[in-house]
């Protein structure tokens, strides 16, 4: 079995007009056992941030919590919220500061630019980074979510549909996994605020 | 730094509450040559003196003024030699937060961290403080930014300031001179005039130094043919 | 972590590698748990030198496994205004490496006050890749003009080192260097160099599984560096839905939602007003 089995997760990102979402499935597992249906995978930063990790449970925690050190390190040296783009080089760095012991996780940033266009990162479990205008993926079945992304993201959309099409994405996608799902959290970030809403999924 | 037993810190109180090995460095600084830095509203400019001893010196082969990233530099008063090791440990620092940020280091992370290094050897052992104050200039997300550091690791943000010899007479001709609307150009005539006022001879573009750093946020250290222009300017 | 790495973890990064999950990944990976990998490059990236100058060019698919991961990265990266280097390999080794030697050539730069040369560039990236005896992976194209004209170099992961004319490396790296074995001649003037090295990449695109997408070029003369990101793009998506695929809004059933207003107010635009989707 592959460590990015153990717990099981499905996570997508992706960009609108003056928006950014992240959606998250809601399962931990242990192999083939859930544990929990409220595992929280995606964290706001700060007002322009949201991460998400998905992979093995364990790192996923012990990375968020260093990061969070971090960010709040940077932000009491430098009296200023860290920018996306920095956050996103810092979370790199950190991993790839690990790369001969790595954390299982594969981290990925949504947020805007200080001029609030979006932004869009993803990683590989060392810190290869992938910037994208679109969408990006991580997961056990990275697989069926990208498939579903390719079809049917399109650019510029609003809040409102970008969460549609985030939430019907993740959904589908982790419909044929049977490691994800068991609810789910879409995140959505514009200028004025994050909306956090539970999706009703299947819960099998 | 070594932790034996016999080497515990030169830097030691006196009865009365002052650590004299750092008003000695002081003294080295106040008897170094004469640097200044005015902070312009669209940028900084760096000046020093830069008097080789003697003739015999090729006046070609100093520098003063040192670039630390592409947005900041500085300069100093006191022992030379310091300087370089400062410069060497500033700029690494600055590479090393370039390397996980991919984003330059703001000016006053740069200053806490040289700072941070002279505040350590006043408190090392086998160690002594070193001789020089510096005048950093940058330019960042913030503005434009003047910063003076001394041996005892303390820092200040200036509009204007003069270290080194002369630095009294230096500081009140800036004091006078100063106005916050003061534009680069006219920052640079200032500077010039101040190291004219208390030069010992006549100021050409071979001894003295300067630098500057616009809203372009790139420092640039000027070519003794663009001081000479500037020198004419003021005349 | 003992006490005293409270002050090391405020310390941050020091530098090197940390090896603290070293044992217990290699633990997990004896009890026969599979270790997910690393996002490679695939990649068909080359370099050529012509009479004034060098060509470097990439591929830019990134594949994890079987999967693309990324459908345009950047492959060339910047070393100095007068050095780049393409890379292929282990994408985060291509990625940190380069960077790393940026870094140290610029404190170099700033040391000596002369524009860096290649060989220090080469030798700094040969002897890195040597300590680490091929565990950082990276295999890199050097190019570049310096004060004794231009050179391209080839530094394999293991940080053996290749001073030639013509270059290729990557999965793609036959497919590419059938293109320069046969068309490849001494003194090519810029623009029949590029449209060599075009070629030679394209010939990795449609060839190597492990590349793909587009061209990228950057060429590095004497007077300066120019970079073509997505110089030739053959292979834009051919069909997309008319009008994309649309959700009306509430299709998603939800169980909950909460909303957490920013802080700080959204950006002012001019200075006249908050900045208001209507």
């Amino acid at each position: 079995m592959s460590i990015s089995q153990y717990n099981g997760s499905a996570m997508i990102a992706m960009t609108g007009k003056g928006c950014v979402g992240i959606a998250a499935d809601r399962r931990l597992g242990i192999r083939n056992m859930t544990k929990a249906c409220d595992f929280k995978k995606v964290f706001q930063v700060n007002d322009k941030i949201l991460v998400g990790f998905s992979g093995l449970a364990t790192d996923l925690q012990t990375l968020e919590q260093r990061l969070r050190m971090r960010c709040n390190m940077y932000k009491l040296r430098e009296e200023r919220e860290i920018s996306i783009e920095a956050f996103g080089n810092l979370v790199a760095s950190m991993q790839y500061e690990k790369r001969f012991g790595y954390y299982f996780v594969e981290p990925v940033i949504a947020g805007l630019k200080a001029d609030n266009s979006p932004y869009l990162m993803s990683s590989d479990i060392i810190g290869a980074q992938c910037f994208k205008d679109d969408f990006v993926v991580a997961g056990d079945t990275a697989e069926t979510l990208f498939g579903m992304c390719e079809s049917v993201y399109r650019p510029d959309l609003g809040p409102e549909e970008l969460f549609e099409v985030l939430s019907q994405c993740l959904l589908s996608g982790v419909d044929r996994d049977c490691l994800a799902g068991w609810g789910a959290t879409v995140y959505i970030m514009t200028p004025e605020g994050v909306r956090e809403t539970h999706l009703k999924g299947r819960m099998d | 730094m070594a932790d034996g037993a016999y080497s515990f810190s030169l830097t030691t109180f006196s009865p009365s509450g002052k650590l004299v090995q750092i008003e000695y460095a002081l003294n080295a600084v106040a008897a170094g040559s004469t640097s200044l830095g005015i902070r312009a509203k669209n940028g900084v400019v760096i000046a020093t003196e830069k008097k080789a001893p003697t003739i015999l010196i090729d006046e070609t082969s100093l520098q003063k003024i040192c670039m630390l990233t592409s947005s900041i530099g500085a300069v100093y008063s006191g022992m030379g030699p310091d300087f370089r090791v400062l410069v060497a440990k500033g700029r690494k620092a600055a590479q090393a937060y370039f390397r996980i940020y991919r984003e330059e280091i703001p000016a006053l992370q740069l200053v806490r961290e040289l700072a941070a290094v002279m505040q350590e050897f006043t408190q090392s052992g086998g160690v002594r403080p070193f001789g020089i104050s510096l005048l950093l200039a940058g330019f960042d997300h913030a503005g434009p930014h003047l910063y003076q550091v001394d041996p005892s690791g303390s820092f200040v943000a200036w509009k204007a300031n003069a270290i080194g010899k002369n630095f009294v007479n230096a500081k009140s001709f800036l004091e006078k001179r100063l106005n916050d609307e003061m534009e680069l150009e006219d920052a640079i005539h200032t500077a010039l005039l101040t190291l004219k006022e208390g030069f010992d001879g006549l100021v050409d573009e071979h001894n003295i130094e300067i630098a500057v750093v616009s809203d372009d946020k790139r420092f640039r250290i000027l070519s003794p043919a663009e001081i000479k222009d500037y020198l004419a300017e003021v005349d | 972590m003992s006490t005293a790495s409270i002050a090391q973890a405020l310390n941050e990064q020091r530098g090197g590698f940390d090896f603290e999950l070293a044992k217990r990944n290699a633990a997990l990976e004896g009890a026969g748990m599979k270790v997910p990998r690393a996002t490679k490059t695939g990649t068909t990236i080359v370099g050529m030198v012509y009479k004034d100058g060098v060509v470097l060019g990439a591929d830019t698919r990134s594949t994890q496994g079987p999967t693309v991961a990324d459908k345009n990265c950047q492959k060339i990266h910047y070393i100095a205004d007068n050095i780049w280097c393409c890379g292929a390999g282990t994408a985060a080794d291509t990625e940190f490496t380069t960077a790393l030697i940026s870094s140290k050539v610029e404190l170099h730069r700033m040391a000596t006050g002369k524009q860096p040369r290649l060989v220090t560039a080469l030798t700094m990236l040969k002897r890195l890749l040597f300590r680490y005896q091929g565990h950082v992976g990276a295999a890199l194209i050097l190019g570049g003009v310096d004060c004794n004209g231009p050179a391209l170099y080839q530094v394999y992961p293991h940080g053996s080192t290749d001073y030639l004319p013509y270059v290729t490396m990557g999965s793609g790296s036959v497919n590419a260097m059938a293109i320069f074995e046969s068309e490849y001649k001494d003194g090519l003037t810029q623009e029949e160099a590029m449209k060599l090295v075009h070629k030679a990449v394209l010939s990795g695109i449609f060839n190597d599984l492990g590349s793909g997408s587009n061209v990228d070029l950057c060429v590095i003369t004497r007077e300066g560096h120019t970079l073509h990101r997505g110089y030739d793009q053959p292979n834009p998506r051919r069909f997309r839905y008319p009008g994309g695929f649309t959700y009306t809004n509430g299709t998603t059933p939800t169980l909950s939602s909460s909303f957490t207003p920013s802080r700080t107010p959204a950006a002012v635009v001019g200075g006249a007003g908050m900045e208001v989707d209507a």
